[in-house]
């Protein structure tokens, strides 16, 4: 052990669990590399498993080479691959797996399965030095407030239905907004100009939260108000933002309060909103707690997150042995034995 | 590069269809074998998939209920095959044992 501690350690990581393709390369808590491609549908429009594979087949390779020269690194510099394991998409997390799996091999490296949620959270934890926050991960596949107990990342609350980020790419969907850079991205930037709130359902459940009424909901009121003249599409747009957000502060706090903690970390796809980061920022100001996020580079899904975590996993003895290297479209936070810490 | 050929075995009355790849190597058969191996097959019956290494020649044997399920296993897996080969292209060959 002594031997391995005193050696810098290389872990390259590979991510395309959803819409993102991305390599990244880490070296002791440094990134070296985090290229990554976002495949990008017309207004109106989701991606599918099928089509986001082929999108990822044509440019992981060329995302990969990308992440090596900017890296300045050869293969043999390379000391460990991470993949993502799952969950997500399946043929996307396949064709990421093969390419992983082959590499691996051609360069005769170890290989190393990551849950994807555990990526962000040990990513949000090297970026933003947080120590033990409670932790909200938000994207759009994911909605979950997380604690850690026990070598577990915990679940404490969840949503009990569809994820919050696909609620608002939904939304975006259904009055067109466009998805370039993202539906969640534009739907903030409409939201700073709605003036008027619309009443939405507002449901926590506990520690958990429900979506797909909501969506329902506005997905039902919005051509009649629109059409009507009753308020505007930047106005459902901030209505949509306060209602959501307000719900996963309030689990947030909830989560807080039970643990006795006095950090948050908020990770994924939907933690680099701004008036997500704000309103949970007038939460933990009145409680004197440390909020901590980060920006698009690694809340969004990227390479260097399963890196990192992988890094970790690695560090603590963990490989994954090819036979058992599998993808898996469901994959829980609270699978993952946590080797790691303490 | 492959050698497709597919056929009806009367005897079980399923579909049958088998490819063969050849590899500059025995041991780059051996590493496709192992990157396109670990994951199940999506359906849970009607079809099943069979990977062999002889040589430097991968062989891929399917038995399917019905011609469309075929057809999609096929399909995918040659797609799979094809990102393989590229990245042998692209990040081989094989670093010595």
């Amino acid at each position: 052990l002594l031997h391995l501690l005193s050696v810098m350690t290389v872990v390259l990581g590979f991510e395309g669990s959803a819409n993102k393709i991305g390599v990244g390369i880490i070296r002791d808590g440094e990134v070296l590399s985090n290229p990554r491609r976002t495949y990008i549908t017309p207004p109106g429009q989701g991606f599918l498993p099928s089509d986001t594979a082929r999108h990822h087949r044509a440019v992981i390779l060329t995302v990969l080479k990308e992440a090596l020269e900017q890296a300045g690194l050869k293969p043999a510099d390379i000391d460990c691959v991470a993949y993502t394991k799952g969950p997500g998409m399946g043929a996307p997390l396949v064709t990421v797996a093969l390419v992983a799996r082959t590499v691996a091999q051609l360069w005769g490296k170890p290989l190393l399965g990551v849950n994807h949620c555990i990526g962000h959270i040990e990513m949000g934890r090297l970026i933003t030095n947080a120590n033990n926050p409670t932790v909200l991960y938000v994207s759009g596949g994911n909605t979950q407030v997380i604690a850690y107990s026990e070598r577990r990342y915990r679940i404490f609350g969840e949503t009990i239905d569809i994820a919050v980020g696909n609620c608002l790419d939904r939304f975006a969907r259904v009055i067109k907004i466009s998805n370039d850079p993202s539906p969640g991205y534009n739907i903030e930037q409409m939201a700073k100009k709605g003036s008027q709130y619309v009443e939405l359902p507002y449901t926590v459940k506990g520690m958990d939260v429900s979506f797909s009424g909501i969506l329902s909901y506005i997905e039902e009121a919005a051509h009649k108000m629109l059409s009507s003249g009753q308020c505007t599409a930047e106005d459902l747009c901030f209505s949509l933002q306060e209602t959501l957000f307000s719900m996963l502060v309030e689990i947030t706090e909830r989560a807080m309060a039970h643990c006795g903690s006095q950090e948050v970390l908020i990770v994924g796809g939907v933690g680099c909103n701004l008036r997500l980061q704000e309103m949970m920022g007038v939460m933990c100001k009145e409680r004197g707690a440390k909020l901590f996020a980060t920006d698009e580079r690694f809340c969004i899904d990227n390479g260097a997150m399963i890196a990192q975590a992988g890094w970790e996993m690695f560090r603590s003895g963990q490989v994954t042995e090819l036979e058992d290297s599998w993808i898996t479209q469901r994959y829980r936070t609270d699978e993952v034995e946590v080797t790691w810490r303490d | 590069m492959a050698a497709l050929e597919s056929e009806t075995n009367n005897g079980t009355g399923k579909l049958e269809f088998s490819l063969d790849v050849p590899f500059p190597s025995s041991r780059e058969a051996i590493i496709a074998l192992q990157s396109l191996s670990p994951d199940r097959e999506p359906r849970k019956g009607g079809i099943s998939k069979q990977l062999t290494v002889s040589g430097s020649t991968l062989s891929v044997r399917w038995s399917a209920d019905e011609a469309r399920i075929l057809r999609v296993s096929v399909n995918s897996f040659l797609d799979h095959l094809s990102l393989v080969l590229e990245t042998m292209e692209m990040f081989g060959p094989p670093v010595s044992q």
